[in-house]
Order: C-alpha cells, then structure tokens, then sequence
C-alpha cells in the first residue's frame, strides 16, 4: 500500500522539518549576528503585518 | 490519418505538459515547506517564522499563478487535440479528471485566498489549518492526475464495448489502486517536495553568501534541508520500485531505459553508461554491474528480465490476434451479433488494440502485409537512445541531490553551515537539477510509453483530433508565444523577489531597509534585539 | 437508480456545474472586464481587483470541474464540441491566462505602465470568455457543422469565423452584459463613494442591455430558428450511441418544451423579473438583495438555454441523425453512478467551505485598506 506510505512518510518528513526547527531554536542562538542588520525573532507584537 | 498532425499534436501536448510541470513540482514541495514553518510560527510565536511564511509565499504565489495558467490547458487539451482518445476513453479515463476538480482543485484555490488574504481575519490556528489545506489539496491534486496517468501505462479495471465503440470501467478500485498509479504518486510527489527544499535551499544560500538576513536564512536552510532529506530519500528509495512486472508498456520500458537487446539469465546485468546502437540493436561500450538489474527490476535473482528482441516477437503475435479482433468487430458492427460471434470476440478483444496499430499502415487492418506487420511489431519499441539517457541524467541527478541536501542537512545541524561556501555556492549552481531530473522522469514515462497512448488498448495515432495540420501549426506558435512571455515575466518576478529578499514584505526589519537608517528599523520589539 | 434517471441527473449535475461556473465565476468576470469603465484611479482599480482577489480562483473551478464533468459523464461531447470549437476553446484559454497572472503579477511593481499592461489584459480576460460562451450557446441552436462515423470518430466541417453569425453574437451580447451585471452588483457590495455610485450606475445598463437582448433572442428563436426533434420510440434507458436514433428538423420549434411542460416557463419568466429586480433594488439602494436577484437572473438565464434544447445537446447541422443528446452521449451506467455518489458528497463539502471563505472576507473594501497593506494585496 504505497498510498498509506505516502501519508506515514509525508507526516514524518513534516514532523521531521518542524522539529529540527525547534531543535535549532533550543540549542544554537540562531539570531546571533555576523552584522549589523541581522533580524530580530521576538514574540509577534501582535500588530498586522 | 495525417502523420504531421499526429506529431504536431503529440509536440503540443509535450509542450504543454513539461511547461505546466515547470510549475507544479514547486507547489507541491513549497506547499508543506510554508505548513511547516508556520506550524513552528504557531508553537513558538515568534514573529520570523510569520515573516518566513509570508515572504516564501509571495515566490509560491509568483509560481502558483503559472501552474494554473498552465493547468487550464491540460484540462481540455484532451478534448480540443484529443478526441478519439477522448471518446474512447472517457468513461474511465474523465472520472480521475473530474473528481480532482472536485476534491482537490476547490480545496486548494479556495483556501489559497484565505491564505493571502485572511492573515488578518483568521485566528492564528484557523490560518494555520488554511495552509495545511492547501498543501493537502495541491497532493490531492497529483495523486487523481497521477491515477488518470497510471491508467494509461496500465490499463486495469477497464473493459471494451463493441456496442458502443469504447473502453469503460470495470472496477473504479482497480483505477485508484492500480499498482503503477501509486508508485508514480509516491515517486512524482516526492520529486515536488525535493524540488520544493532545493528551492528555498539555495535561495537561503544566497542570503548566507551575501551575509544578509542570517537568522532568517538559517531557520529557512534548516527546516528546507530536513525536509528535503526525507523527501530525496524517498524519491530515490522509491524510484526504482515502479512496479514493472506490470503491464506490457512497463515490461517495454524497464527493457528500453536498460537497453536490455536480448532476454538475459537471471540475475541480469544493469547497464551503467553505453552507447545504444538501435541498428545493430547493440549497445556499444557498455559499462556493466553484474546483478543490480536483476534486483532493481525484479527483486529477486531468479526472475528473467526480458530483452527487447523477444517483446517484437511477443508483439507481433499480439498483432495477428488483434487482426482477428478487429475482423470480429467488424461482423459485430454489421449486426451479426450472435452469441458464438460475441464469445469469440471475448477471446481476442484483449489484443484488438494490437490490431490498431496497423491503422497506421492500412485503414482496414485486416489486410496487412507481413512486412506491415513486423512493422508495427517494430513500432512497439520507443527509441532506445533517448529513454536510456534521459533516465540516466534524472537518476545521476537524484544521487547529486542526494549528495548536497544529505552535506546541507549535516552542517546545519553541527551550525556550521555558513562557512561552507562551497557548499552553499554548489546549491546555487544545482537549483536547476531538481525541475531537470521532473522532466527527464516525464520523458522516460511518456515517451516510453509510445506507441501507445493507452498501453495496450490505443494507439496515439489513432487518438488526436481531425484537425488540419495548419490547425496545429498556429495553436503550437500561440501556445510557444504566450508561454514564452508568461516565462519570461514570471522568472523576472522571481528573480526580483528572491534577490529582495524578506524586505519585500516592507516589514522595516530586514536587509535593505535597516541598512540607511540606523540599526534596526522601525517596529521592532525592543526584547528582540539580539 | 436505472441507467434512464443517471442520464437525466447528469444533464441537471452539469446543469448545476455551468450555473455554479456562471454565478460565482461570472461576477469575477464581469468586474475584471469593467475594470477600465469603472476604475478612474490606480486605487480604485486595486479596490475593484481586491474585491474579487480571494475568490476568483476558487470560482474559476467552477469552469474547470465542468469541463472535467463534461468529460466524465458527456465523453463524446467532451470530444466533439471541443475539438469541433477548437479555436473558440482556445480564444477562451488564451484569454483566460491572463487571469491568473494578472491578478498575482499586477501590483507587484510599481509601474504605472507594468499595471495599465496588465489591467487590458485582465480585461480581456474577463470579456472574452463571457462573449465566446455566449456565441458558443447561441450556436447550439443553430447546430454545427460535424459529423461521426461509426467508429465515433468526428470530423468538423465549419471554420471558426462560421459561428459569428448574428444570433449567436446577439446570444454573446446576453453574455457579457449579463456578467457585467452581475459584476456590478457584486461590487455594490464591495465599494464605496464614487466607485458604489458608478457601480449602480452600470448594474442599470447593463440589466437593462441583457433584459432587451434576451427578450430579443426569444423571439428570434421563436419565429426564425429550426428546432430538432427525436423521430419515432426511443427507449431512454437503453445503451446507444448518437447513431441509434432518428432526428428531424424544421418542423418543429425549439420552444416546444414550453408547451409540453408549462412548468419550465418559470425559467424566462423568473429570468426577466429577477433581471428587473436586480434594477429595481439598485435604485433603493439594496445590494445584498440586488446580488441575490442578479445570480437567479444568471441562473434562470441558462436554464431557460437548456430547458430550450432538451433533450439535445449538439445538434448538428450536416445531418441531423448526428445530433448529440442526452440519452446517447453519456458514458456507462456504472460510471454514471460512482461519479453521482461522489458529487452527492463532495458538492456539498465544496459549497460549505465556499460560503465560509465569503463569510470571512465579506465586507467593504476601502481605498484606507489597499493603503494600509500595499504589499498584501492585489
Ligand atoms: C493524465 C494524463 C497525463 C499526464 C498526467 C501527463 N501526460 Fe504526458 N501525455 C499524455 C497524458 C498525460 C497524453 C495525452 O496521452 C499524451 C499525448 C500524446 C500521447 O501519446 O500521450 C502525452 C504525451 C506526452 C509527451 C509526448 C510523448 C511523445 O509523444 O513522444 C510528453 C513528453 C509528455 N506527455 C510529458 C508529460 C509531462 C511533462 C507531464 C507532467 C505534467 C505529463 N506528460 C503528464
Ligand atoms: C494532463 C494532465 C493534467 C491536467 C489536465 C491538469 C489540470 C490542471 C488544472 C486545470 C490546474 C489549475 C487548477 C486551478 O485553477 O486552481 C492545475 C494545477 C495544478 N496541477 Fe495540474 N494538470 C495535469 C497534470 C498535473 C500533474 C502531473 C500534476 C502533479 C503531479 C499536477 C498537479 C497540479 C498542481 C499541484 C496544481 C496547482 C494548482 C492547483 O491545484 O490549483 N497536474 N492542473
Ligand atoms: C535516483 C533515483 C531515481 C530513480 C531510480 C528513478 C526512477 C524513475 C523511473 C523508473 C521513472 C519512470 C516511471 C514510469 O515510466 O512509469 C521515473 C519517473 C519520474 N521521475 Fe524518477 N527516479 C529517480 C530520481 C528522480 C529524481 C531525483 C526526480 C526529481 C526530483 C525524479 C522525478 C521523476 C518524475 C517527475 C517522474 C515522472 C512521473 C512518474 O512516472 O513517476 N526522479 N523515475
């Protein structure tokens, strides 16, 4: 049943991109600059962007 | 039948097709890739992964809009150059088309408004379930085309009527579970979720090359290049698995992509790299492993692959039958429909395609030459050339992705990606690769599927419309036209956006726009600042 | 449910398909093809492309799933009518490209040349559809010029410049005006100020422009239009192909459903006093209402074409026995049915989550909105 495959490996590839995102917030400062203008990840401020 | 119109149509059809692929592979790859990030935006909260989201957007929107442009023309292509195929396929064939308009196309275009749109009207889990749902509908999408697709490399649950001249269902869970329509599935979306990492992979090298935008670049890398890890994994684990032992047309293509010229012992031996000699039916300085085409194509040692030298003969014989089918049709149509003429035609009507192909050499089939004969039996072979370098170009490309997305996803991991300027220049160079191994592995599909436009039950000669030759000239230059300027804006949007970068969200927090003023601009909250 | 009924069901399924296609996807079009008549400012033609921009491509689904339903259930007109109309279908797509680019490339840059290009172009886009679908209807009353062997094989014998005849422009004229209402209307919802006053002002025209012209059309098809009609038993339940049946013309009018079935009267009846409804509550100022009148009016329209033509589809005009219709064009009786199974339940999934995104993005669109967010939208 490839179909139902599809679906197990789309979740976890999913889950795979999510969680390394969060594990790279955890352990490395990802905002840490090399210049200047380097971007800020606050909370959102809540305003329309 | 005109053989100019026949060709004209197949090259517009070709045309229009690789054009409107240039455009999905991203859909379906950025799609889960903006799932992703604004699933992260939605459990940390942080404001960069909204940014994230809505700038890689702005690139899937520029791409979205040619895909559906594109898309219009496969949908009624069928019937405007199409239809006998049309006609005698259509009670199978129109099902898929139709429902993925229904299940897949609504869903996605509905709620890709809302995903632009309604960033200010929906809550933040309702915008989030939005792009979940785009990105389902756009798979949705793939996976009923692909099963109208599949059905034609192998036609199961299907059956011809003489009543009414057509092929009509048998069995609508034999269409959707068709074995090759799921590998194709499995294997065609993972190539757009490849497609859909490298993008955002090299676009994110780009900043880190130019030094702008880090923080932004690197989360981007990071989700892009553990998703495309799975992905490229995928493609190239499930590449090989595409159900061969099936169906005639796949049997004809595993031996031509192989250039497999005679029936060899198991385990065969996989052709690296040569020169097919369709002459000589030889393949000159072929480098050779032993036993890998044996486990690629049969997985196992014992099963024979068969050379293409004994499918003609095979053909050929499939042809004689299909003679007589045709022969029995005939009588059928004449009124002389008694059961004993009906159950001979039972016996043959599998092969009456076969005896189409002949249409091609003498309209009345039933009196072709033996030298039309092996003709036609000639004909059921695609060129061997092109297939077995076409699929040798998509596979050493998957092996190269393999390759930088494996080196991207392990240097981001150790937070050493940025000083791996080899790397992140390789990735810019490589952004083709994905969209040219999509249409490499279309070629091999197709056009190894030729002669037939249904395997085994139509032949493409005998599918297009009756329109004149002069006809198909002006559609394929107003079609060459208009695609090539829609090009040409597109790619210059792209380009623009990619270069500008998160700025273009006019945000004031990026690049470009802290640079004059000084320090970060305007609207930043004040704990943010590193 | 017997093989007789799926047929009837499909013919109102793809009924419902056009009707959906014309009432969402027609007021996109109409106010796309208004946008230089009413849109004096860059702002307000960025209003009116906003007032359509989360929908349009939702709607032009409508179009695309007909044409797959078409193809589905109706194969062999799926076959005939689009390879036949070749160059109508492909004047249709040419055109229609531009939407989708239009809309998404348009604002992008800041040009005044870069969004005048493209606001020509999105009208084309929205115009000529709405006129080629009309003249395209028109023609089916007239019959085109095809043939069938018994192989089902077709062949078209007409040129593309053959369908301009004069009632099949007068049917595009009911067309395009008809959208164009129904764009207007549509953005007496969506606008304010001037651009509401120029709306109201267009829905009156062109209410008035598709009122005359169908009443026109009627009468021409009444007194100067051959109909078809079926010679002789029929067995509607049977498995045939258009080759199985006797046809005749010129005996009979193509009203004489009317006088078979007095009920289907309530389609041109309903059509003119919705139409004049639609004027009526623009004057007193009711746009929702007038939205409501102008998408029956839309609705009954086609109906009225259809209700006209039953049980034909495409009559032909070389020899009438070639005509297409109802009992003989549709695909198996096993297809028929999973196809209805699945519209029962994915038609009303579809219009749920529809309704849902009109819910969410209802509202006036002010000239202060395209200000405060000029990168967002359209
Ligand atoms: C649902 C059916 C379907 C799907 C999903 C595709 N095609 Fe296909 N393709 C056809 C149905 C088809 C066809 C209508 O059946 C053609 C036209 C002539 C023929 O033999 O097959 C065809 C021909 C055809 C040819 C010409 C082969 C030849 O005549 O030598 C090429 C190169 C492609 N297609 C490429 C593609 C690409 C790049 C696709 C990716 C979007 C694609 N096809 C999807
Ligand atoms: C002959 C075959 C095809 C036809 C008739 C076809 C038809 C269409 C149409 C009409 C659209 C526009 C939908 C809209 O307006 O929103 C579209 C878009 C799209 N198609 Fe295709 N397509 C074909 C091949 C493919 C293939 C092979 C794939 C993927 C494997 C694919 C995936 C998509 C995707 C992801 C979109 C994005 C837009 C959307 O879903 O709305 N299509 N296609
Ligand atoms: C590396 C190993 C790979 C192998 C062994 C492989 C194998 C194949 C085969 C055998 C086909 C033909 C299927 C048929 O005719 O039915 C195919 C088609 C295709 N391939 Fe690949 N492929 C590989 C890598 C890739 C990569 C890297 C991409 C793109 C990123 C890709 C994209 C496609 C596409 C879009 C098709 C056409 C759809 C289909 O028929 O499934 N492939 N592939």
């Amino acid at each position: 049943m490839w179909y139902f495959a599809w679906i197990l490996g789309v979740l976890l590839a999913c889950s795979f991109g999510i969680i390394n995102a969060m594990w790279l917030e955890v352990t490395e400062n990802l905002d840490r600059g090399d210049n200047p203008e380097s971007g800020p990840a606050g909370k959102d401020s809540g305003q329309p962007g | 039948m005109d053989e100019t119109v026949v060709d004209l149509s197949r090259l517009q059809f070709a045309i229009t097709a690789f054009y409107h692929f240039l455009f999905v592979p991203l859909t379906l790859g950025l799609a889960f890739l903006l799932a992703i990030m604004e699933s992260v935006y939605v459990m940390t909260g942080k404001q960069i992964y909204k940014d994230m989201v809505k700038f890689w957007g702005k690139l899937f929107g520029i791409n979205f809009a040619l895909g559906v442009t594109t898309g219009l023309t496969m949908e009624f292509q069928f019937g405007t150059n199409w239809a006998y195929y049309s006609h005698y396929v259509g009670d199978v064939f129109g099902a898929p088309l139709a429902i993925e308009g229904l299940m897949a196309f609504f869903l996605e275009s509905t709620f890709i408004g809302l995903f632009f749109f309604g960033w200010d009207r929906l809550t933040r889990l309702q915008h989030l379930i939005v792009t979940w749902l785009v990105a389902i509908g756009s798979n949705l999408s793939a996976l009923w085309i692909l099963i109208a697709n599949g059905w034609m490399q192998n036609p199961v649950g299907a059956e011809f009527n003489y009543e009414t001249m057509r092929m009509e269902m048998s069995s609508f869970s034999e269409l959707i579970f068709n074995p090759v329509a799921q590998v194709k599935f499995v294997h065609t979306v993972s190539a757009g979720y490849v497609t859909g990492a490298m993008f955002v992979l090299a676009i994110s090298a780009y900043f880190m090359l130019k030094k702008r935008d880090l923080p932004f670049a690197r989360r981007s890398f990071a989700i892009a290049s553990s998703f495309g890890l799975a992905s490229i994994l995928s493609v190239i684990v499930l590449g090989d698995e595409s159900g061969y032992e099936l169906g005639d047309v796949q049997r004809t293509k595993l031996a031509v992509i192989e250039a497999e010229w005679d029936t060899h012992e198991a385990p065969a031996a996989f052709t690296l790299i040569g020169f097919p000699n369709e002459e000589r039916m030889e393949t000159d300085y072929a480098v050779k492993i032993p036993y890998a085409l044996g486990l690629i194509a049969t997985r196992s040692l014992d099963e024979e692959v068969t050379g293409i030298k004994d499918l003609i003969e095979e053909h050929e014989q499939r042809i004689r039958n299909g003679m007589q089918a045709y022969a029995i049709l005939q009588q059928l149509k004449a009124g002389q429909d008694d059961a004993g003429t009906i159950a001979a035609f039972e016996e043959v009507k599998d092969d009456l395609g076969y005896g189409l192909l002949l249409k091609k050499y003498t309209n009345t089939v039933t009196d072709a030459t033996e030298e039309q004969i092996a003709q036609a039996a000639r004909d059921t072979i695609p060129a061997v050339a092109p297939m077995f370098w076409t699929f040798r170009i998509m596979v050493g490309l998957g092996f190269l992705m393999l390759f930088l997305i494996g080196a991207s996803f392990y240097y981001a991991s150790k937070h050493v990606v940025e000083h791996q300027t080899w790397l992140l220049k390789a990735l810019i160079i490589a952004l083709p690769a994905p969209w040219i191994a999509c249409e490499m592995g279309w070629f091999v599909a197709e056009f190894g599927r030729q002669p037939w436009s249904i395997g085994e039950v139509l032949p493409t000669a005998l599918s297009v419309s009756s329109r004149s030759a002069s006809d198909l000239w002006m559609s394929l230059g107003a079609f060459i036209a208009f695609y090539s300027g829609l090009l040409v804006v597109e790619l210059y949007l792209m380009f623009r956006f990619a270069r500008l970068g998160p700025s273009c969200l006019k945000t004031g927090r990026y690049h470009f726009e802290t640079q004059d003023s000084n320090g970060p601009g305007v609207g930043v909250p004040q704990q943010s600042l590193a | 449910m017997d093989y007789e009924s799926l047929k009837l069901v499909w013919w109102v399924l793809i009924g419902v398909l056009l009707i959906g296609f014309a009432v969402t996807d027609g007021f996109d079009m109409g106010v796309v093809s208004l946008l230089k008549v009413l849109g004096k400012t860059d702002e307000e033609r960025r209003i009116m492309l906003n007032s359509v921009g989360p929908h349009w491509d939702g709607n032009q689904v409508w179009f695309i799933t007909a044409g797959g339903a078409i193809f589905a259930a109706w194969p062999i007109v799926y076959a005939v009518a689009f390879s036949g109309l070749y160059w109508a279908l492909l004047l249709v797509l040419f055109a229609l490209f531009f939407r989708p680019v239009g809309f998404e490339y348009r604002s992008k840059i800041e040009s005044s040349r870069w969004r005048n290009n493209w606001d020509w172009l999105l009208t084309i886009g929205g115009a000529v559809p709405a006129l080629v679908f009309g003249v395209a209807f028109g023609n089916l009353f007239l019959g085109l010029p095809f043939t069938l062997d018994e192989l089902m094989q077709t062949r078209y014998l007409g040129s593309f410049w053959q369908l301009l005849s004069p009632f099949a422009l007068l049917c595009g004229v009911v067309s395009l005006a008809m959208l164009a209402m129904h764009g207007a209307t549509f953005l007496q919802l969506k606008t304010d100020e001037q651009l509401l006053v120029r709306a109201r002002g267009m829905t009156l025209i062109a209410a008035l422009v598709t009122l005359v012209a169908f009443l026109l059309a009627g009468v021409w098809l009444a007194f100067g239009i051959d109909g078809y009609s079926i010679q002789g038993a029929l067995e509607p339940g049977a498995v045939m192909t258009p080759l199985d049946k006797q046809v005749q013309t010129g005996s009979v009018s193509w009203l004489v459903n009317y006088e078979s079935y007095p009920l289907t009267l309530m389609a041109p009846i309903g059509a003119v006093l919705f139409l004049l409804g639609t004027g009526y509550l623009t004057l007193t100022h009711r746009a929702g209402l007038a939205f409501v009148c102008s998408s029956l009016a839309v609705a009954l329209i086609i109906c009225t074409a259809g209700f006209s033509l039953f049980p034909f589809i495409m009559p032909s005009s070389i020899d009438p026995v070639f005509s297409l219709t109802v009992w003989d064009v549709v695909s198996s009786e096993k297809t028929l049915g999973i196809m209805f199974v699945v519209a029962l339940i994915f038609v009303p999934i579809v219009l749920a989550y529809t309704l849902w995104s009109y819910y969410k993005m209802w509202g006036v669109i002010r000239e202060q909105d395209i200000h405060d967010n000029q990168v967002g939208m359209y």
